[in-house]
C-alpha cells in the first residue's frame, strides 16, 4: 500500500510519514504544489493525503488534476481551514474523506484505512478483528457468527476502537468523539468507565478474541488476547 | 428628557414670562391712551361751556346724550387765586340726572368773564364707561396672550419635527446598527447642509469601524488558522511518544497532563474559529430547521452525561417549531445553551429546557446570579469553573446577533434562566 503525503510544514510530514510507516505502508511525500503535481503524474499511490493550504498553489486544483488525468488514487484532504464550503467543494470534486486540522495520529491512520478498505471491498465497511466482525452500516456486531447486541454508546466505543486497532485512545479524545466535545470537563469520567466495564463484560461473555485493556489509567486499547 | 419636551418647556417658559410682561405693559399703554383720550373730551366740553357762558349765551343740556355732567359757580378772586386753573381729578360727583353721586372724572377750571367775575367750572363724566373699557382690554389681552403663547408653541414643534425628522431617522438608524451586521443605508440627509455633514461624519466613522472589526474578525481567523498545523504537530508527537512501549508510568502520566491541555488548547482554538466564522457571516445557507428535533437529539446524547452527574433533565416542548437558520448554528446555539446546563448545574440537582410561545428557555439551578451585563462575553467564567472554554455562550451569543434574536439572561428563585427569542 503506497501513500503519498503532500504538505509544507517539515515537522508534520515527518510525523505523519513515521506514523504511517509504523503502520506499514511505503510513504512517499511531497512538499510543494509543483512537486506534487509531478509525482501524481507520474506515479499511482492507493492514498493521497492533501494539504490544500500549499506555499505555491491551492491543494484544490491539484484534487482537479488528479480527476482530471483519470486516476483512482483515493484522496484525503487535511486542512488547516475547517470551512464547510471547503469540505463540500473538495468531496464533490472527488476527495474520499476530510480531515481537518489539529487531528490526532489514531484518527489519521483510521481515516487512511477507512478508505483504501472502502476502495478495495467496493463498499463493504465491515470491520474485524479476532472473531468479531462489525457492520457500522447496520450497526451490527458479530462475534463468531453470533450476533451480539450492544447499546448505542457501547457499539461506538467499539467502533472507535476497532477503527483504531492497537493504538492508545486517550479517554478524553475517547468521550469527546463519542459524546461530544463537553464530555472532559472536570474529572467527570464515571460514564466512560462504566461504558467501557459493560462493554469489556459482554465481549469476554460471548468469548470474544479481543480485549480493550487500560494503559497506564489515562487511556484504552484494543487488542487481540494473547492466548 | 426628551429634546422635543425639554424644548418646549424651556421655550414656554420663557415665552410665559416675556409675552405677561408684554400684555402688562400694553394694558397700561393702552389704558394710559384712553383716560388721556378721556380728559382731552372733558377738556373740550369743559372750553365749550367757558365760550358759551363768555358769550353769554344759554348753557347746553345736562343729558344731551353725553354723560358728562357739571356745575357752575361763582368764586371769589382769593380763591381764584389759590386755585389751579385747570384740574384733573377722580372723585365721587353727585349727577343730577341720576339723583347719587358716583366715582367719576372731574375736571375743575377757574376762569373770570369780562366783569372780572371769576367761576369756577366742575365737568365730571363718570367712571364706569372707561373702567368697562379696561374690563375688556384686560380680557382681550387675556385671551390674545393665551392664544398667542398655545400657537407659538404649537408653530414651534410643528416646525421642530419638521426639520430634525432627519436627526430622527439618523438615531433609529443608529439604532438598527449592529457591528458586523449587514448595514442599512444611512437615511438621505442632503436636503439639510449640518444634517449632511454629520450624516458623513457618522458614515465615515461606520466605515471605519466595520473595517476594524472586520481585520480583528480576519485575524482572529489568521492566528486560528495558522495554529492548527503546530497544534497538530504537538499533538501527533505527543501520540508517538504515549504510544511507545518503553514508557514510565510516571512519563506517562505527564505526557497525559500535557495531552489534556493541549485538547484544551485545541478545543479553544476551534471555537474561536467558528465565532470568527459566525462574526464573518461565513454560515450563508438557512433552511427550515425544527428547533424540537434539535433539543431531543441533543438531551438524548447528553442523557448519561446528566445521570452521571445526577442532574435530572426535564423538557416542556411543542410537537415541532421550526426556524428558518443554518443547521449547524442551530445546534451549536442548543448544544451550548444545553451544555452550559451541565457545566454550572450543581450535582443532583436539576435542568429544564421549554419552548413557550416563541421563546425557548434554558434553565438550571444555580446559588447566585451572574453579571448579566458580562455573562455572554467572550473568556467570561464565573470562579468555580477551571476547564471549560469561557467561549459556549459567547458562542450562543454570536449565533443570536446573526440573526437578530434577543437573548437573555436573568436568575430567578435560585434558577439560572437563558431565553432565547426564535
Amino acid at each position: 500500500m503506497k501513500v503519498l503525503i503532500i504538505e509544507d510544514d517539515p515537522s508534520l510530514r515527518e510525523i505523519m510519514s513515521r506514523v504511517l510507516k509504523q503502520e506499514g505502508y511505503v510513504v512517499e511525500v511531497a512538499t510543494t504544489f509543483a512537486e506534487a503535481d509531478s509525482k501524481v503524474a507520474g506515479f499511482s499511490y492507493d492514498c493521497i493525503l492533501l494539504d490544500i493550504m500549499l506555499p505555491d498553489g491551492n491543494g484544490l486544483h491539484l484534487l482537479e488534476h488528479i480527476r482530471a488525468l483519470g486516476k483512482r488514487e483515493n484522496v484525503i484532504i487535511v486542512s488547516a481551514r475547517d470551512s464547510l464550503e471547503d469540505k463540500v467543494y473538495g468531496l464533490e470534486n472527488g476527495a474520499d474523506d476530510y480531515l481537518p486540522k489539529p487531528f490526532h495520529t489514531a484518527e489519521l491512520v483510521a481515516r487512511v484505512r477507512s478508505v483504501l478498505r472502502r476502495g478495495r471491498t467496493a463498499g463493504e465497511l465491515a470491520l474485524s478483528m479476532g472473531n468479531v466482525v462489525l457492520r457500522p452500516d447496520s450497526r451490527s456486531v458479530q462475534v463468531a457468527g453470533e450476533p451480539l447486541a450492544l447499546l448505542k454508546k457501547e457499539f461506538d466505543i467499539l467502533l472507535y476502537f476497532m477503527q483504531r486497532p492497537h493504538h492508545m485512545v486517550d479517554k478524553t479524545v475517547l468521550a469527546e468523539a463519542v459524546w461530544g466535545d463537553y464530555a472532559d470537563d472536570a474529572d467527570n469520567f464515571q460514564f466512560v468507565y462504566a461504558q467501557i466495564k459493560n462493554l469489556r463484560r459482554k465481549l469476554s461473555q460471548a468469548h470474544a478474541t479481543i480485549e480493550i485493556s487500560a494503559v497506564y489509567g489515562f487511556g484504552y486499547k484494543l487488542s487481540e488476547k494473547e492466548e | 428628557m426628551h429634546l422635543f419636551s425639554r424644548m418646549v418647556r424651556n421655550l414656554a417658559v420663557v415665552l410665559v414670562l416675556l409675552m405677561a410682561l408684554w400684555a402688562m405693559l400694553f394694558y397700561y399703554a393702552m389704558v394710559d391712551e384712553i383716560r388721556d383720550e378721556a380728559d382731552d373730551s372733558l377738556e373740550h366740553y369743559s372750553s365749550m361751556i367757558i365760550s358759551r357762558v363768555l358769550a353769554g349765551r344759554e348753557f347746553p343740556q345736562i343729558g344731551d346724550g353725553s354723560n358728562n355732567s357739571y356745575v357752575i359757580k361763582p368764586v371769589s378772586v382769593e380763591y381764584a387765586s389759590q386755585h389751579s386753573h385747570l384740574t384733573y381729578h377722580d372723585e365721587n360727583f353727585y349727577i343730577a340726572e341720576k339723583g347719587e353721586e358716583e366715582p367719576a372724572r372731574v375736571i375743575t377750571s377757574i376762569f373770570s368773564d369780562n366783569e372780572g367775575q371769576y367761576y369756577e367750572l366742575r365737568v365730571a363724566t363718570p367712571t364706569f364707561e372707561k373702567d368697562d373699557l379696561f374690563g375688556a382690554v384686560a380680557i382681550w389681552i387675556v385671551v390674545l396672550y393665551v392664544g398667542l403663547l398655545f400657537i407659538v408653541l404649537i408653530v414651534t414643534a410643528l416646525i421642530f419635527y419638521r426639520n430634525m425628522r432627519p436627526m430622527y431617522e439618523l438615531l433609529n438608524w443608529l439604532d438598527s446598527y449592529n457591528p458586523g451586521c449587514k448595514i442599512k443605508p444611512l437615511p438621505d440627509m442632503s436636503r439639510i447642509r449640518e444634517f449632511r455633514k454629520l450624516g458623513d461624519a457618522l458614515q465615515r466613522a461606520i466605515d471605519r469601524s466595520e473595517e476594524l472589526f472586520s481585520r480583528q474578525a480576519q485575524f482572529i481567523g489568521d492566528a486560528s488558522h495558522e495554529l492548527q498545523t503546530p497544534l497538530a504537530i504537538i499533538g501527533n508527537r505527543l501520540e508517538w511518544l504515549m504510544n511507545s512501549e518503553s514508557l514510565s508510568q510516571q512519563e506517562a502520566a505527564e505526557l497525559y497532563k500535557i495531552n489534556q491541555t493541549l485538547s484544551r488548547a485545541v478545543r479553544l482554538n476551534k471555537t474561536l474559529l467558528l465565532l470568527t466564522k459566525i462574526d464573518n457571516h461565513q454560515f450563508p445557507k438557512s433552511s427550515d430547521v425544527d428547533i424540537v428535533d434539535q433539543v431531543k437529539e441533543c438531551v438524548e446524547s447528553y442523557g448519561e452525561v446528566f445521570e452521571s452527574r445526577g442532574i435530572s433533565f426535564e423538557m416542556d416542548l411543542p410537537e415541532q417549531y421550526v426556524v428558518h437558520i443554518n443547521e449547524s448554528l442551530a445546534s451549536t446555539l442548543v448544544s451550548n445553551l444545553i451544555k452550559n446546563t451541565y457545566i454550572h448545574a450543581p450535582e443532583n440537582s436539576s435542568a429544564k429546557v421549554e419552548i413557550c410561545s416563541g421563546v425557548l428557555t434554558v434553565s438550571n439551578a444555580g446559588d447566585a446570579a451572574l453579571n448579566a451585563d458580562h455573562v455572554f462575553d467572550r473568556f467570561y467564567k464565573s470562579s468555580k469553573q477551571h476547564t471549560s472554554t469561557g467561549l459556549g455562550l459567547a458562542l450562543v451569543a454570536a449565533v443570536c446577533r446573526y440573526y437578530d434574536m434577543p437573548l437573555e439572561y436573568e436568575f430567578n428563585q435560585g434558577r439560572h434562566l437563558f431565553k432565547v427569542k426564535l
